[in-house]
């Protein structure tokens, strides 16, 4: 089956599009070899920055990169103003989901959701029940995942409310470019992302209700695949790393343990998964977590960024009902549309699935990292009858969605430059209004034809730009 | 600054600085048990030593069965499973580095991890190759290149006080526990009819704490129980002394700031002003030993006090 | 009925503890079941109550000096009404349909619950499963510990209440109904022995249906409720962890006297 590619910076009929134009002609005026030696340069200053992912723990030395492509992904500045009110409108209307889910359940009760696919969701925390947050927030980091079809038309692919990462890459990358590339970045107009631990801060800190609060952030320790992101946004914001050993609870507040005596905490950003925030409250064999804390939660004495029970609203299952979300809740239409999705456990839209595993690509509703999951088309005779049982067996665990072709970006590679398959991840800050820096994290796929963009997966990173196209706006500001 | 990072560049330095301690300890025995030991034989007695003193002659010898020279170099130098071997030691300090990286400078973390990686290549080849001699030396070398860094690249805030406090009381602690079991060594003899061996021992030691020419210096004649004694214990001109040691701690305790130290700092002072106002022959009256086996229980007092004012500080 | 409670438990530890933190569950609320007519907890340093996320009252009590024991007494009266057999609750049943570690239904569970009940959802296919589960598994002690899971103790063939309970937990969620775990004292009839008990609650046409699996009983009699959650961990009445201390001893007293009972005894 031959279906159409967007590539980002081709046209069908091969034209450079416009806001790639001022790249093309420095690409091809720079020699090859000054840009091997480039990319070289890059791959040594991210190992000796340290700025790696680790697979299993560091002592046999398995902190890998991620490999970094040094053509950039590049987004119309037209086209990013969209992209960015159709994930403010998102993220909002997921936030006033989760604030209604734990309240009134108003969603509920005007029968828009089903009252057992929220309620008897895993994701849905009882601990969350009677509280209130400040501002009513839950999601105040948010990764919104997006990928464009063949006619160029961004999707939302899912909603990354608990812990998104990947924005240290995001920085990093864009540091690495203005380093190798400094022309590039004078040519033309390239809004910056570099603020992006400012507003986090920023957004941390109007999450809690005391005038000057003390903000931390907590990682699982020095052995996750992300502390180097842990780390690197803790040193951005200037705030202190902390494991859950070094927070304790009294009285229902907690405290950091310093050299100075017990200092208090009233901001969390937490980087480790609810079931391991309290021992005493979740998993009891957590050594990761604080015991007490929930309590202090509860009681409004500490703010968690994310919140507890996150989870819910970014289920699988929960997203084909956010384009409803948004109606109902702001009153508006999406802007950003969600890709056509059948839920399994309804029988009529399970036989259609079942009738077209071929082209569909079948994903588990509490699933996530890109294992659980059936692509179509790439898959052979033997793993579609094995999703056929396992849909039969218990429909209501999986979703199912046409397979995207996803843009393709060129990329360097083994044999050159060519296509490959990205998408992009923005994050997007609430605090006292909904920011996000323009840009984010573009992943690409490397292998030729593969839609796998995920790191542990032998995905890479791309800098994203969002340039401003100088000659169509003076133009136009002319007329 | 948290609790756990002063620990961890407190227990950096601590182990780093067990490691040369160490080295220059088997340096020593090494050399004295090849020394002929006037009638009494093999040496064993000296190449026991160091078993003695870090109080692991019972899983030694549970695990090899005899005292053999190889095989106690090879227990503290590169024995993985010996927690006292300067393996063990270097890995800690390494781990310790690790947690930290983002407080230290680069030039102490690079210091630190070319130690541990050259360690692991030495311990790919045999020991034995290497030379017990030239392997402690470097060693030692490796100690002095990172208080080097560290005293020269290292901003001068907690993160320095908390690798100093490690560094010194790890060091007075060796100290006496050295001068504890040599001494000990020695009153098995009868006195007087043993000159020589007696001036092997003591300048062993004295070399072992890079104290021969201080004493030289300070002293006439050959080292005596009573000069050594007030060398290592009461003299602050020598940098491994006890008093040093403590006079150090007392010093750096109070630089740190917050109310929550004062049962340390105090103690810290305490000692340090019995120190100053003993003299060697009130030691000696009280009965060196039972006067050293004091101090080494006040030293782990202070190490206690400094870690739950500091390091766990709840 | 109206019962005197007098509950103590004392946490020895082998060596001394610099620090602890526990959740304590131990106060029961009124319900059409239950009339808590007067209530204390006596604790070592005064501590704050809130409702936690299952509507029960949590106490958290924090001891930062150290400390070799901790001795928690609870004690007052309730008045019972035996007729009850149901119990509505405001909040919706669905989060109830969840499992967890401790509850997770596998293929055995799932196949002997529907075995049991066939198609029907109603009591009486719960009343049934609740006997055939007791046949299945006898009161044991000591067969399984704290951390026994649903499925473990069912392939055992043995258990105690807690067990029971997780157990026919994880059957009756399997066939889609919600339930919960409930922990609480119980008053065996015709004797005064008195213990600490667990026992669970189904969702059947609108209200909590109590089955105290242990005892046989499809209706609660002289059961006090004190707390309810998806499992053990949830509800159980202290939840503590503590920095140093080594092993851990718990000794509890337990007295839950019918009121008749106690006046006579002080006659």
């Amino acid at each position: 089956m031959v279906r159409s590619t967007y590539d980002e910076m081709y046209d069908v009929r091969g034209d450079c599009r416009a806001h790639y134009r001022t790249f093309a002609r420095w690409l091809a005026a720079t020699p090859a070899e000054q840009l091997e030696q480039r990319r070289r340069e890059a791959d040594l200053l991210f190992h000796r920055a340290g700025i790696t992912f680790t697979l299993y723990g560091d002592d046999q030395g398995t902190e890998r990169l991620i490999p970094f492509d040094t053509i950039p992904r590049s987004i119309p500045a037209s086209e990013w103003r969209k992209i960015e009110q159709g994930c403010i409108q998102r993220v909002r209307a997921l936030n006033m989901f989760l604030s209604d889910l734990y309240h009134d359940q108003r969603i509920v009760k005007a029968g828009i959701v089903p009252a057992e696919q929220v309620l008897a969701n895993e994701g849905y925390q009882l601990a969350m029940q009677g509280i209130d947050l400040p501002h009513n927030l839950y999601a105040h980091i948010a990764g919104v995942d997006l990928v464009r079809d063949g006619d160029g038309t961004y999707y939302v692919l899912e909603d990354n409310l608990r812990t998104p990462s990947g924005v240290s890459y995001m920085l990093e990358n864009r540091k690495m470019m203005m380093r190798l590339f400094p022309e590039l970045f004078a040519g033309q107009r390239i809004a910056p992302v570099n603020h992006y631990p400012n507003l986090l801060l920023d957004t941390l800190k109007s999450s809690s209700l005391v005038d000057h609060p003390s903000v931390v952030v907590l990682t699982p320790g020095r052995y996750n695949s992300a502390y180097f992101e842990h780390a690197f946004l803790a040193r951005e914001m200037g705030v202190e790393l902390v494991e859950g050993a070094d927070l304790f609870v009294r009285d229902e507040r907690v405290y950091m343990r310093t050299t100075a005596g017990p200092q208090p905490v009233d901001v969390i950003y937490r980087r480790i998964d609810d079931a391991f925030l309290d021992p005493l409250a979740f998993n009891p064999d957590s050594m990761l977590g604080v015991p007490g804390l929930l309590a202090a939660y509860r009681k409004g004495n500490v703010v968690l960024a994310n919140a507890i029970g996150t989870g819910v609203a970014d289920d699988k299952s929960i997203y084909p009902y956010v384009p409803e979300m948004i109606r109902f809740y702001l009153d508006e239409e999406p802007i950003l549309q969600n890709v056509p999705t059948w839920q399994c456990r309804k029988p009529a839209e399970l036989s259609h699935v079942l009738a077209n595993l071929e082209q569909l690509v079948v994903k588990e509703t509490q699933g996530s990292g890109g294992y659980g999951m059936l692509v179509g088309p790439a898959a052979s005779q033997a793993e579609i009858e094995t999703f056929r049982a396992r849909l039969k067996a218990n429909p209501a665990a999986y979703i199912a969605q046409p397979t995207l072709s996803l843009s393709t970006c060129p990329t360097f590679v083994d044999s050159g430059i060519a296509p490959r398959h990205i998408d992009l991840r923005p994050f997007v800050l609430s605090g006292r209004e909904v920011r996000l820096v323009p840009g984010g994290l573009t992943r690409v796929a490397l292998r030729e034809g593969s839609l796998v963009v995920n790191s542990s997966q032998g995905g890479g990173t791309k800098d994203t730009w969002v340039v401003e196209e100088p000659t169509v706006a003076a133009e136009s500001r002319e007329v | 600054m948290l609790s756990r990072t002063a620990a961890d560049l407190y227990w950096m330095s601590r182990y780093l600085e067990r490691a040369e301690n160490m080295a220059r300890m088997l340096d020593v025995s090494h050399s004295l048990s090849l020394m002929p030991q006037g009638g009494r034989g093999d040496g064993l007695e000296e190449l026991a030593m160091p078993l003695l003193i870090t109080g692991t002659l019972d899983a030694y010898l549970e695990r090899h069965g005899e005292l053999d020279a190889e095989r106690i170099l090879h227990f503290f130098a590169l024995d993985a499973d010996n927690p006292a071997s300067l393996y063990s030691c270097l890995r800690a300090a390494r781990a310790n580095a690790h947690a930290v990286r983002g407080r230290i400078t680069a030039d102490v973390w690079e210091n630190i991890n070319a130690t541990w990686l050259e360690m692991r290549h030495i311990a790919a080849q045999s020991p034995a190759n290497f030379g017990a001699s030239h392997f402690c030396e470097w060693v030692k070398e490796r100690s002095h290149l990172f208080r080097g860094a560290t005293e020269g690249t290292i901003m001068r805030g907690n993160a320095y006080r908390f690798i100093r406090l490690g560094t010194f009381i790890e060091r007075a602690d060796n100290t006496l526990r050295l001068l504890d079991a040599r001494n000990q060594l020695m009153g098995d003899e009868p006195p007087g009819d043993s000159s020589a061996r007696d001036y092997f021992q003591w300048s062993a030691l004295l070399r072992a704490l890079s104290a021969y020419e201080a004493h030289a210096a300070l002293y006439r004649g050959s080292p005596r129980v009573a000069q050594v004694a007030e060398l290592l214990l009461l003299r602050p001109e020598v940098p491994r002394s006890l008093r040093s040691c403590i006079g150090a701690l007392s010093q750096i305790l109070a630089e740190i700031p917050g109310n929550n130290g004062r049962p340390a700092q105090r103690m810290a002072a305490e000692l340090e002003a019995r120190l100053r106002f003993t003299g060697i022959e009130e030691v000696l009256e009280e009965g060196l030993q039972a006067w050293i086996h004091d101090y080494i229980l006040l030293v782990r007092q202070l190490g206690s006090a400094v870690h739950s004012a500091y390091l766990e500080a709840v | 009925m109206k019962l005197a409670i007098h509950h103590g438990t004392t946490y020895r530890y082998a060596d001394q503890v610099r620090a602890s933190i526990q959740y304590l569950r131990l106060t029961p609320q009124d319900s059409p079941r239950q009339r808590v007519l007067d209530w204390a907890l006596e604790l070592p340093q005064s501590a704050h109550a809130q409702r936690d996320g299952h509507g029960n009252i949590l106490h958290v009590l924090t001891l930062d000096e150290p400390h070799q024991a901790i001795v928690i007494k609870a004690h007052g009266h309730v008045e019972i009404d035996e007729s009850c057999e149901s119990e509505s609750d405001p909040g919706s049943p669905l989060p109830y349909l969840c499992s967890t570690a401790l509850t997770a239904a596998d293929a055995a569970l799932r196949t002997f619950a529907r075995s049991v009940c066939g198609k029907s959802r109603d009591r009486a296919a719960l009343i049934g499963l609740m006997e055939r589960l007791y046949q299945h598994m006898p009161f044991t002690p000591g067969a399984t510990r704290v951390e026994t899971t649903a499925a473990q103790a069912f392939a055992l063939g043995a258990g105690v209440c807690q067990d029971h309970t997780h157990v026919f937990l994880a059957c009756v969620r399997s066939l889609g109904i919600p339930a919960r775990y409930v922990s609480g004292y119980l008053c065996a009839a015709g004797s005064d022995q008195l213990v600490s008990h667990a026992w669970a609650e189904a969702w059947l046409e609108g209200a909590w249906y109590s089955f105290d699996v242990t005892n046989q009983l499809a209706r609660p009699e002289r059961h006090l409720k004190l707390a309810v959650g998806l499992d053990y961990l949830d509800a159980c009445p202290v939840r503590g962890m503590c920095r140093g201390g080594g092993q851990e001893q718990m000794h509890a007293q337990l007295q839950v006297v019918p009121q008749q009972q106690e006046q006579a005894q002080e006659q």
